[in-house]
Order: structure tokens, then sequence, then C-alpha cells
């Protein structure tokens, strides 16, 4: 392995409206290595790779390429200069083929007038060839023919790499390959992963699973929350270690947990199926409890949330309320007998994000303060926005600021406010952390530990292990949509929720 | 992960159930009527060379996501162009790639403003439609009606081999057979799939959504160009109103020929069959003496029909066919 | 605090600019053809967009969640249809009013279910029944003219309230003040604005969008209805070419008065002043001998221009720092 840098990144600051993204981050790349890049979510990880591939532009800072200055405007730049990126969203097309895909925007042309070498044509044989070489070094037999759409995710992924390497390029970035993978499917990626380095293929590894990055990485390098933290060989330091940079901070600060008297139980469901993708969950949840749902993305936590709170309809299973049996044929019902849901993707699901924050925070409300003719009472609605951006201290001047205009921790806490406002006995909060910087993460901890001691119960999805950890009083370890066990607060430890999580 | 070569049958794709429907239809029709004589099948192909040509080009510009309600009136000033540069004693060397040309501007000119301005295109072409509307009948002497072309005119479009094509239908299937080719081998073509499929990945894949689309709107000129023409030189006048209105054959031949209004799915081919279809609807209609305005009517439900199926793609209907053809479900 | 106040003088500056706008067409005719300053011109501008400003109203909903309702004129033409049918072959004058009443609700209920029940997009779904419409009522009314209502029905857009008012203003005043207020101060404006920008979000704030989107094309195809009698009453003959142009101008009031066709944006208010601006522009052509057509040419060419002004508006509000929809740490 040579020592040399192939990419070297200096410096680096990018600001957005009210938001430090970045601030004087640099990393060296040596040619040959696998360099992880970790960091919390909201550390400044994709900004930094979406920098690198031109889609942001940085306020100031260099990058050098083999030594050269490396500047880009869009992605097709980054890959004419040898930089491939495989993203978390992807990019591929369902519709087309997997050999379509992966040379979509740079097919290989050849000329079909003798004279006229400006008109091309695909060259379908040599695109056949070349993607079958891939695939070969990536120890993988595909049909370039299949549909990518009826593919599974990890094929996917694996095609997303091939992708990345039709472009010959001299760095590979990997922004959290594994989100979606399966344990075995992540073994595979890791095989290649270590295969394409022995061909001396330098990658970037971007990650917050540590584990990962012990198992691939040859260096490391930490941000948090936009700025460089350390860089090590993976050698030389330890987990604790890293997760100490990426933190900033003690672990035991970081979940507020506070003891609670836990009550009867509230919520209990029995044998609760959804045709592919729960079944037969049971379990119960009491009153002051913050009950933790552990497992691997795609386990059934959030499809659980949803059948739980009426947005999705059971097809067996029952559900009892204080003892009394109940079924909602609407989100509206479920929530009219105290459960809230407060989605993962405040984006998506959860706000509003171009109104203000009043029109949030009261959307759950609406029914209840608007007359017989849907007005809404403005001093109301006023009276429930100051008291939630008071209570849970959002950070905005009044409650006509727009919500997208706030950071991504105060906008969890306008989600949360959002789902407080209807009183609720039963708060489903699907990874309430997610995407925010580490100060508001505790802030939302606290506000988590405050709801349960106010009596009300908690169900807590999160990938977060520490989290889960940090917050439960108990976890319900869900696989496969099934409920793969329970583990009380005392005997929980990452070992045993992993081990019936996988 | 193993290799699946399942060893290829026939599957019922969307383009070949349609054109088994076209064939259906004529052989129906060459039974119950005089269609299969030499002039029925003359006027048919006739009739439907301009379809074939339009809505391949506003097919393409449904693949991006986008859509043009304008082509009607826009072929109004295409044919327009063409008749005004005849009678000023033009040869058909000036006056065809003049009055495409007028076509290729119309259409930049709503792709330009749709990409430019990010104003959807639907709301663009819907006020062109106006503009055009109101354009001809106060700007253009006579509201554009220019008689008494003469054959230098149409002797293309009344043009025949063996006395039964129409040169027309050979351009429109030249046309045709070169866009399923540029589909298949160009980069373009690909391009496209990508741009209406998810514009996200088409810019992770280094493709310019706003680029394509503005290269797909002057492309979509050019055929309406040519589809104007193809039917204006078949008539010894021009009157750009009569192509007002028109819009509605060529989408609804593109929608029921599979391609997707949500972009990003398609086949050339099926706008082909899809024009086919659309006219023998219409044949038939008047062959068992249904009154024009039934059109109408017609096209609305198959407009609907079609976007249902397409969007329901992989709910009912493909699960349908999949039974029907044993092949494997779709895993995602 | 910023980005709020630029927010609000967008909104100001917009209506402004449109008020201002109105002034000018107003005085711009009043000094080529003085009549125009007469209050009875003025108040005539008031009687006849009285059907075009209470479809606007439905429209003005539609449009904030994001769809759009391309035939409402053909909705108001079947519905005036049946009313001609009706009466000329019953002579009953409440039958009439209640079978057309219920024709323009079914048909915009149509919309509706197929809207909030399929995943067609609205404007292929109303881009297909407007077809429908329109030959439905073609089928019915074929080239005939209803007419010869009696005067008692005619009332109902004849009256003029102390002597000078028309009585078409007070049913779109009326309605445009109940409209503006669901609108500025009910959930239901909330939710509709909200579904624009986020049909999810309102979703899993336990509210039915489906149920909404439901009621909002039903009921635009209620006031489509309710403008069809009121058009009848001013017009009294029912024909298939009523409501070509009102189509376009419904849609293009409503844009003019600055709802996004995107959705989330809207004003009620906007909407009224676009309508004035197109009474203006109708009343004005009019009396200055104008065609229908130059009338269609500038409402096309102001729509255009108008959705670049804002375009270009938005695009400076967006760079002023009001979106941070790309921040950082929103993904990974």
């Amino acid at each position: 392995m040579s020592t040399s840098n192939i990419l070297e990144i200096q410096g680096i600051d990018k600001q957005f409206p009210g938001v430090k993204a970045l601030s004087n981050v640099h990393i060296d790349l040596r040619e040959g290595e696998v360099h992880a890049v970790c960091g919390e979510n909201g550390a400044g990880k994709s900004t930094l790779m979406k920098i690198i591939c031109g889609v942001h532009k940085p306020d100031s800072g260099t990058i050098l390429l083999s030594g050269e200055p490396y500047t880009v405007e869009n992605p097709n730049e980054a890959y004419a200069r040898g930089i491939a990126i495989i993203y978390q969203e992807s990019s591929l097309l369902p519709e087309l083929t997997v050999l379509e895909n992966i040379f979509m925007g740079h097919e290989p042309q050849k000329p079909i007038v003798p004279f006229l070498p400006a008109v091309k044509m695909i060259d379908y044989p040599s695109m056949r060839a070349k993607a079958s070489s891939i695939f070969e070094r990536l120890g993988m037999q595909i049909d370039l023919d299949a549909i990518v759409g009826t593919l599974g995710v990890a094929t996917k992924q694996m095609i997303e790499i091939a992708k990345a390497l039709t472009f010959d390029s001299q760095i590979l970035i990997l922004d959290e390959p594994t989100a979606a993978l399966t344990s075995r499917e992540v073994e595979t990626l890791f095989e290649t992963i270590r295969k394409l380095r022995a061909e001396g293929q330098s990658m970037l590894y971007i990650s917050h699973r540590l584990d990962e990055i012990f198992q691939i990485a040859d260096r490391v390098t930490v941000l948090r929350d936009g700025e460089y933290i350390e860089t090590a060989p993976v050698t030389s330091v330890d987990k604790n270690q890293i997760v100490s940079w990426m933190v900033g901070r003690t672990l035991t600060n970081l979940y507020p947990k506070e003891e609670v008297e836990i009550g009867d139980v509230v919520l209990s469901v029995e044998g609760l199926c959804q045709e592919g993708v729960l079944d037969d969950i049971d379990f119960v949840a009491r009153r002051g409890e913050i009950l933790g749902i552990a497992g691997l993305a795609g386990a059934g936590r959030t499809e659980l949330a949803l059948a739980l709170c009426g947005l999705t309809q059971p097809d067996a299973g029952e559900i009892s309320l204080n003892g009394e049996r109940v079924s909602f044929e609407s989100y509206r019902s479920a929530m009219d007998h105290g459960i809230v849901y407060i989605s993962e993707d405040r984006q998506a699901y959860g706000l509003v994000l171009p109104m203000m924050l009043r029109v949030n925070i009261t959307h759950k409300v609406l029914p209840s303060i608007s007359n017989l003719f849907g007005i809404i009472d403005r001093g109301q609605e006023r009276g429930i926005t100051d008291e939630y951006i008071e209570k849970l201290d959002i950070r905005a001047p009044d409650g006509d600021f727009v919500v997208n205009n706030l950071s991504g921790g105060n906008q969890q806490k306008v989600s949360v406010a959002k789902s407080l406002a209807v009183d609720p006995q039963i708060l489903i909060l699907d990874e309430p952390t997610r995407g925010v910087d580490v100060g508001a993460k505790s802030e939302i901890h606290r506000i988590i530990s405050g709801l349960a001691k106010m009596g009300k119960t908690i169900l807590l999805i999160s990938s977060d292990l520490p989290e889960i950890l940090g917050m439960s009083d108990r976890v319900l370890v869900m696989k496969t949509g099934t409920k793969a066990g329970e583990v009380m607060r005392r005997d929980m430890t990452q070992e045993t929720i992993l081990g019936m999580a996988l | 992960m193993s290799a699946t070569t399942v060893k290829k049958r026939f599957k019922p794709t969307r383009e070949t159930v349609l054109a088994l429907i076209v064939l259906a239809f004529l052989l129906f029709l060459s039974g119950t009527t005089n269609f299969a004589s030499r002039s029925g099948l003359y006027s048919f192909m006739l009739d439907v060379s301009p379809t074939i040509v339009a809505a391949i080009g506003v097919g393409m510009v449904i693949f991006t996501g986008n859509i043009d309600i304008s082509l009607g009136t826009m072929s109004g000033f295409v044919a327009y162009t063409a008749g005004a540069l005849v009678k000023a004693g033009a040869p058909m060397i000036v006056f065809v790639p003049a009055a495409i040309l007028v076509g290729v501007f119309l259409a930049g000119l709503n792709g330009f403003i749709t990409v430019k301005f990010k104003v959807p295109s639907i709301v663009v072409t819907l006020a062109m439609n106006m503009v055009h509307v109101g354009f001809y009948a106060t700007f253009l002497p006579q509201s554009g009606w220019i008689e008494n072309l003469g054959p230098r005119f149409t002797w293309f479009g009344r043009g025949r081999f063996f006395d039964v094509i129409p040169y027309t239908f050979v351009v429109a299937i030249v046309i045709a057979v070169f866009f399923v080719f540029v589909m298949k081998y160009s980069r373009f073509g690909k391009t496209l799939y990508a741009v209406g499929g998810d514009a996200q990945a088409a810019v992770y894949s280094g493709i310019d959504p706003d680029k394509t689309v503005m290269k797909v709107f002057l492309l979509e000129g050019f055929l309406i160009g040519i589809s104007a023409l193809l039917r204006a030189m078949t008539r010894n006048e021009v009157m750009p109103s009569v192509f007002i209105g028109r819009e509605l054959f060529f989408i609804s031949a593109a929608l029921v020929g599979g391609i997707s209004i949500a972009g990003g799915s398609g086949k050339i081919v099926g706008a082909v069959f899809g024009a086919m279809f659309v006219y023998l609807l219409t044949i038939t209609m008047i062959y068992f003496g249904f009154q024009d305005y039934y059109q109408f009517a017609l096209q609305g439900v198959i407009i609907l029909m079609a976007v249902y199926i397409t969007v329901t793609d992989f709910g009912r209907f493909n699960r349908l066919l999949r039974r029907i053809t044993g092949r494997p479900p779709v895993h995602s | 605090m910023t980005a709020k106040r630029i927010n609000l003088s967008i909104l100001f500056s917009h209506q402004t600019v449109l008020f201002f706008l109105l002034v000018c067409l107003v005085v711009l005719f009043g000094l080529i053809e003085p009549v125009f300053f007469k209050p009875r011109v003025l108040f005539d501008v008031l009687a006849i967009v009285g059907e075009v400003g209470i479809m606007a109203l439905g429209m003005t909903f539609i449009i904030s969640t994001g769809g759009v309702d391309l035939g409402v004129g053909y909705e108001l033409q079947v519905s005036a249809i049946v009313f001609g049918l009706t009466y000329t072959t019953t002579q009953n004058t409440v039958l009439a009013i209640v079978l057309a009443m219920l024709t323009g609700t079914v048909a915009g209920a149509f919309n509706g279910l197929v809207i909030s029940r399929t995943r067609i997009p609205p404007l292929v779904t109303t881009l297909a029944t407007m077809y429908l419409y329109r030959g439905i009522s073609m089928i019915i009314a074929g080239t005939d003219t209803f007419a010869g209502f009696p005067e008692g029905f005619l009332k109902i857009s004849t009256i003029e309230l102390f002597g000078f008012l028309p009585i078409q203003s007070v049913y779109f005043v009326t309605l445009f003040l109940i409209f503006d207020y669901l609108y500025r101060r009910g959930s239901l404006g909330r939710n509709l604005k909200a579904m624009g920008f986020n049909e999810n979000a309102v979703n899993f704030s336990g509210v039915n969008t489906r149920r909404i989107k439901f009621a909002i094309y039903t009921l635009t195809g209620f006031l489509c209805a309710l403008a069809a009698l009121i058009y009848l009453g001013r017009i009294s003959a029912a024909k298939t070419s009523i409501g070509d142009n009102l189509n376009f101008e419904v849609i293009t009031a409503v844009l003019l008065g600055g709802t996004s066709i995107m959705g989330g944006v809207g004003s009620m208010r906007g909407t009224f002043i676009g309508v004035l601006i197109i009474g203006v522009l109708k009343k004005g052509f009019t009396l200055l001998n104008f065609s229908g057509n130059i009338y269609n040419f500038t409402l096309g060419l102001i729509l255009i221009l108008s959705l670049i002004v804002f375009a270009v508006l938005e695009e400076k509000e967006k760079s002023a720092g009001r979106v941070a929809a790309a921040a950082p740490g929103a993904v990974g």
C-alpha cells in the first residue's frame, strides 16, 4: 500500500441558512486505503460527500485530487475526474434493466456512419462485455437484462457499486451503504470492498456504525457537529475512543433517564398480524414506561407503529387500551383514544415545512379548537402554540415563524409538540433523534423522560442502540416482522439486543 | 445471488397486447365493412400518419414528466407557414424546413418557459393554446386561410405507392422506426427514461434534467412540424383553426400506447399502436353511423382507462398478466 | 424573522401589483372609451364575471392542493344543456334546476372520485373528463339551441338590486366572502394549503385527505352548475358552444390571483382581483369592438407573463434564504 495521498480535503467550510454545516474539515485519503468517515447523524458526513461530488459548493477550503486542485460543478464532472459516489438515495431507475442502469448517461458508443464520427449509437456488445467483467470483479452473478425494480435491496446496492465502477474511478465513495442490508448481505458487501481494496481501489466509507468501521476500514476520521475531530488508524484506537470523539462527552449525560414509578398496563397487543409485514406480535406497555422497540431496518417497527395507530389496518390481532378492546378505522380515531405517532421522517410525514409553527403545532388539534363551521379559534391557537414553544423550548421568535427555517432538532421538537397538543396517553416516537444534532438530541431525551414521568406511555422506536439502552425500561426486539424477544432494563446490553435482532 | 436464467417465454407486454387489439380491430373492420378495400386502407393510412408522428413527439415529452396541450394550435401555425410560403412561390426545399422550424420554435418556447422559469408545462401550454388561437384570428390575414395551393403543395401529401400506400404513411413509419432506434441505441433515449423516471437519480447519474427537457421539447416541435405538414399537404388549402383540438388525439394516442403520464416508462412502439387504435376507433364509429361528437366522450373515457391501467400497473393488472404467463412475482 | 417579513412582503406586493394592473386596465379602457368610467359599465363588469368568479372560488380550493380541474367550462356546459333539455321537454323549471344542479355536482363528484381513489393525476383525470363532459353535452344537444326559458327563471340573473346592482355580483361577492373566510380562517383552508405542500403530513395529522379531495372537486362541480344557471339567466340560450372559453378563464383568474399551480400557496382575494381583471378585459374589449380572439390572445399572454414574473419573484425569495429544505443533517 502506498502512502501517497490521492485525495486531500483541506479546511472546508460550509454554511447553510441558519446552520453551520461544516467548519474547517480536512481529510486525506491515501491511495488504496479504505478510509472511514464517521460521526453521528448531522455531523456533516453527507454534506461533505455532496461537496465532493459537486452537489454543494464549499464556502472556503480546497480539495486536491492527486495533488491537482479539484473543483466540480455537478456529479458528472466528479465522475469525469474519477470520483464515483454511491449514494444513500438510490440512483437506480426501477423500470430499466441492470445493464441500462449501470451505464446510464455514459453508455459506450460507436460511430455508425463511416465518415460521420459524430453520429454514434450505443455499443451494446461492448457495454455487455464491460458489465460482465465488472460483475465478475465483484464476484457476483447477475442477469444483466433483469429489470432493476424486481431485484432485492442488497442486489440493488451491488448494482450501485457496479455502476460506480463503470466510471473507472480512482476513488469510490460509499455513503452508508449498509443502511438497508441484512447482516449476511453486509458480509457480502464487505467481501466486495475487500476485494476492491486488494486491487488498489481507494475508498471513502461513510458510516456511523462503528463495528463496520473496525471490520472494513484502514483509518477513520471522526466528525462532530460539522467539525473535524480526529483521524487515526483503526488498529490504534478502540470503540470507546471513537464514541467519545463522536459525542464529545460521556454517554451518561446523553440519556437523562429518570426513574419513574411504572403503573398499570395501558396498552396490550395480542397476535397482531399484517400480511407480509407483521407476524403475531404480542406485548404490553405500562403507564410511565418507556418501551424501546429495537430491530434492524425492515424489521417491521414502523409498520407496527402504523398498525397501532390506525394508519394501516392489521389483518388479525387485538389491541386493548386500559383493558378495553379497541380498533381504529382511522388515525383520527386512534388519536381520540389518546394514541399518537410521531413519524421518523418529519420532512415527508411529520411536518408541513413551508408553513408556520402555529399551523404545524395545532394541526392535530384543529377539530377541537375550531367551531361548527371549521373556523379556527385564533386565541386558542396562539395559546397552544406559545405553550409548547415554551414547554419544549423551541427556539423560534414566535408562532408565525416558518418551520423550514428551524434547525433539525427544533423541527423535531415541533413534531413532538404537534402530537403532545392532543394530550395523548400513548406516544409512539419513531426515530425521534434521527438527523438531530447532539445537543438537541439530549434535549429530546429529556423531554421523553419528562413525559414518562407525567405518566405517559412511550413506545420508542430507534435504530440507535445506545439510545435504546439509555432510555428504555424494557425493550421489544423485532426481527423480520416478528417479535424476537423482550429484555428488561437490568439485562440490557448491546450484545443481547443485537443477538436477538440479527 | 444466483443468475436468474429463466428461459424467456412470450410475455404479453402492453405493446403487444395493444398490437393484437389493433390487429383484431383491423380484421373486424375488414370483415364487417368495406375497410379492406383499396380506398379504405388508403384513407386509414393517410389519416393515421400525422397522429403517429405527433404521438411520438408528445410521447417523448410525456416521458420526461411534462405535457404539451398546444400541439393542435402549433400544428396550425406550421400549416399556415407552409401554405403562405407556397403561395409566395417557395419550392418544397424551402417551405418544408421553414414550416418545421416554426414548430421547433413554438415548442422550444414552451420548453424554455417550462425549464427556465419552472412554470409547469401544463400551464404554459394551456396559455400558449389561447395565445395561438387568438393569434390566428387577430394577426393572420383571413385567419390564416389560404386556398388553391395547387399540386406543388399537395403532390407529396396525395402521392401513393402502388396506388394504396400514401407517401405520408411511409414517412410516419420511417420516423417511428428511427425513434424506436433512438430510444434503444442513443444516450439521449436512455436519458429520457432517467429524467422522467427519477430526476434526482438522473442528476446522480450526471444528467442535466433541464437540458434534457429543453431538447425533448425541441424534438417535439420538429415532429409536430412534420405531423402538421403530413396532414396539411393532403389538402389544397390550409386553415389553421382546423387543427384546434387535435392535441386530444395525439395525447390519447400516446397515453393509450402506455407512455406513463408520471414519466419514465413506455415505448415509442406503443405510441404508434396507440395512434392506430385511436384512429381505428374513430373509423369504426363512423362506419357504424355514430355522430362525430361521440368521439369526444369516447376519447375521454379511453384516456381515463388507459392511464388507469398504467398507474395501477404494479397492481392487479400486472398480477393478472403474470398469472396468465406464469412469470415469477415481482420482489421489490 | 426576516424570512417571515420577506414572505409577507412578497404576498403583499403580489396583490398590490395585481390591483395596480386592474386599475391600469380600467384607466386605459376609460381613456380610450370614456364610457368605461360610467358606474353602469363598471357594474356590468361585475355582472359578466359572475360565472367565472363563482367557479374560480372552487378552483382556488383545488389548485391550493396542487390539483387542477381543466374542464370546469364543460361541467357548466353540460349542466346548462341538461337544464335546457329538461325545460324544453317538461316545461318544469324546478325540475330543470334540480337536474342541472345534480348534473354539475355529479360531474364534479366523478372527478373527485377518480382523483381521490386512483393514482391518476388530477391533470389527466380532468383532461379526460373534460372531453367526456363535452362529448356528453354534444350527444344530448347536437347542434340544437335550447331557449325560451320563462321570465321567472331569467330573473335569477336579470334583477338589479336597488336598480343598479346586478344580482350576479351579489351572488359572487357573497360566496366570495364565505369562501375567503373559510379559506383564511377555517381548518379547511389550512388543510388545503398543507395538502398542497405535503399531503402525507396532513394524513399523518389524522385528516382524511381523500375525503377532502373528493369534497372539493364535487363542490366545484356544484358551483359550475350554479354558474350554469346564472349564465342561462343572462344569456337565455343553452347550446354547446358555451363554456369553451371558461375552462381557461377560470384557471387564469386563479393563477393570476397568485395561487400557485404547485399548491400550498393561495389567496382567495387574489382570485377575486384576478376575476375582476378578466371582467375588465372582457368588457373593455367588447366596448372597443375587439373580437373574442384578441381577448383570448391577450389573456393567454397575460397568464404566461404573470407566471414568469411570479416565478422570478419566487426565485428571488428563495435565494433570500426562505427555503432551507436541503439543510445538512437532514439525511445521514
